[in-house]
């Protein structure tokens, strides 16, 4: 159980994490999402005591996480960028923070054999690619087998062998009632992953909510038309609250109504269909709908080509 | 969370009980970063064979009817490589913190020990006991070898039993832990390892040196109490010229250290990692 109360960060004058509340319960996997620099990473860093909150607090299973006596074996952390040590190997990386709590050397090299870091376990840390870091970061969560465990952005640099690897991990781990969360850009990745999701935008909270209710709710879906007769089928579907486009010539992409309504009105008026399909909005389009107002690093080159 | 919320998950998870964060875990796990990384072996080769070597040098190379013998001015010979490892050492420790936070691994080591001043006595106990043993035998080492290459000179048959020749040999090793917990210390306040070897190779080492060519009086009568310079007495084998007396000396290395780790552990419980 992870609690954040009325979260705020400032860096000066920039202010990362605006008024923040949320809970993270036990026994799912919650995806944290929010698009680039919208306070995912300090949220994180302010929950493991590392970044002091500016007001508000992060409390972990009720307590203020300096608080713990054991704080590997209550919670796990990866954070974003590489935490160790360049010079050293992964196996000392991991035995110096296992010998901080009388870890045995046993439950470091099964953690290495877990996240299948056992080649180059002895290697300094700073000829590793961006995988195998994230594969050590991972191992260092791990560690003291903990309550809770909070990644941010785990997914990142892995190959899709390893993508489906942790999210078997997560959901496991989650099962055996422990709270795990995740970050991520990605909502197509947390949909597959999580149950839970909290979005934010800005520093501020924008959904805490299911992920089956934000797909339902947030996704649009419409219908795309494949007909020679296009262009006077566009004519006949023409309504209000019904909306018609033409990405290229002989498809239709048509949003306000239902395909078997496109079909019937096809059929009325004897034109011919090659395809008729219903696409779900992406989660991607419903995360970036709902994200919209709150993204700060817009890619000029969008303003640009229009 | 209510109870009720509860039921249809699965039963609360209890993490292993036996693990905990202790003192002598810190020291352990200080010890085995320490000796984890190859710089720690090459920089502290480097100041013992500078050590040794200089100092085997320097007496092989002193002429044999070299005036003014006895004790100190043996020492002072010997002791010349003992002297500029302290730079090394001085490095090292810095490094041993600084290390940490250029390459981010200070967000592990602060995830592990939330409390955070613990850390910073442990790598200061850590390192400072290797550095005590390390030196505690190359001083003395390099005393007997210099002797040996004295013998017969004016500046040989110097005993360890001879008035405060044994004093000194340990002043030696208790100057160059103090320089490396002084320099630890100032790693831990900068956090920059450029900026903290400058500080301290520009301010401990030669500001007060350099500041014994200002004309005025006032500043003659501060340097001996600058850090860098708290600790002469105790190499000297009569220290009765000295500005400081022994006892002096101890009480000024002892304030200056608590002035440093006093800063750096309420830097460190203040700021962000
Ligand atoms: N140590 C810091 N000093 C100053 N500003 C910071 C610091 N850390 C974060 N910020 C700022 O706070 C905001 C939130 O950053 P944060 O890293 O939490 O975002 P994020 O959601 O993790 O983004 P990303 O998806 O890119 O990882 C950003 O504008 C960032 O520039
Ligand atoms: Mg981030």
């Amino acid at each position: 159980m992870i609690e954040i109360e009325h979260l705020t960060k400032r860096y000066g004058k920039k202010t990362a994490v605006d008024d923040l509340s949320f809970a993270v319960k036990p026994g799912v996997v919650t995806g944290f999402l929010g698009p680039n620099g919208a306070g995912k990473s300090t949220t994180m860093r302010a929950i493991v005591g590392l970044d002091a909150p500016t007001s508000g607090l992060a409390r972990v299973n009720g307590k203020h996480y300096s608080e713990f006596r054991s704080p590997l074996t209550e919670v796990g952390a990866l954070l974003e960028a590489k935490s160790v040590h360049a010079g050293r190997s992964a196996y000392k990386h991991l035995l110096a923070l296992a010998r901080t709590h009388g870890i045995p050397k046993r439950r470091v090299t099964e953690v290495i054999d877990l996240v299948g870091l056992h080649e180059v376990a002895g290697k300094r840390v700073g000829g590793f690619s961006l995988g195998m870091g994230q594969r050590l970061g991972i191992a260092v969560a791990l560690l003291g087998d903990p309550a809770v465990l909070i990644l941010d952005e785990p997914v990142n640099g892995l190959d899709p062998d390893g993508v489906k690897w942790i999210r078997l991990l997560l959901k496991g781990l989650a099962a055996e009632g422990r709270t795990v969360f995740l970050s991520s850009h990605l909502m197509s990745e947390l949909a597959q992953t999580a149950e839970h999701l909290v979005v934010i935008g800005q520093g501020r909270l924008l959904a805490d909510t299911t992920v089956d209710d934000f797909v339902s709710g947030n996704g649009r879906s419409r219908v795309r038309v494949v007909s020679p007769d296009a262009a006077r089928l566009a004519e006949h579907l023409a309504g209000p609250g019904i909306s018609v486009a033409s990405p290229e010539r002989g498809v239709l992409e048509v949003t306000g109504t239902e395909a078997a309504v496109v079909g019937q009105a096809a059929a009325a008026h004897s034109l011919v269909l090659h395809e008729l399909r219903t696409d779900r909005g992406s989660l991607e389009d419903a995360f970036m709908q709902l994200t919209a107002d709150a993204v700060e690093y817009r890619q000029t080159s969008e303003g640009a080509n229009r | 969370m209510t109870a009720a919320v509860m039921t249809d998950r699965p039963a609360a998870y209890t993490p292993p009980a036996n693990y905990k964060l202790s003192a002598a875990g810190l020291l352990r796990s200080e010890w085995t970063k320490l000796w984890s990384l190859r710089s720690t072996w090459i920089v502290l080769l480097c100041a013992v064979v500078f050590s040794a070597g200089l100092g085997a040098l320097i007496a092989s190379s002193v002429p044999s009817d070299q005036a003014s013998g006895g004790a100190g001015a043996a020492l002072d010979f010997s002791m010349a490589g003992i002297s500029l490892a302290s730079v090394f050492v001085a490095v090292l420790g810095i490094l041993t913190v600084t290390g940490e936070y250029t390459t981010g691994s200070i967000r592990s080591t602060m995830s592990a020990a939330p409390r955070r001043v613990s850390v910073l006595w442990a790598k200061a106990a850590v390192y400072g006991a290797v550095v005590a043993v390390l030196f505690g035998v190359m001083v003395f080492l390099t005393f007997f070898m210099t002797q040996a290459i004295f013998s017969g000179t004016d500046l040989g048959g110097v005993s360890l039993a001879g008035d405060g020749v044994l004093r000194a040999l340990l002043g030696y090793t208790a100057m160059i832990v103090y320089l490396a917990l002084l320099a630890l210390g100032i790693g831990s306040i900068l956090r920059n390892s450029a900026g903290s070897i400058g500080f301290y190779i520009g301010v401990i080492m030669i500001l007060p040196q350099l500041a014994t060519l200002l004309p005025w009086n006032w500043v003659a009568d501060v340097t001996p109490y600058a850090p860098g310079n708290v600790s002469n007495t105790l190499l000297m084998v009569d220290p009765g010229g000295a500005n400081l007396s022994v006892g002096e000396s101890w009480l000024w290395m002892g304030i200056w250290l608590v002035v440093t780790y006093g800063l750096a552990g309420v830097l460190l419980k203040r700021r962000d990692v």
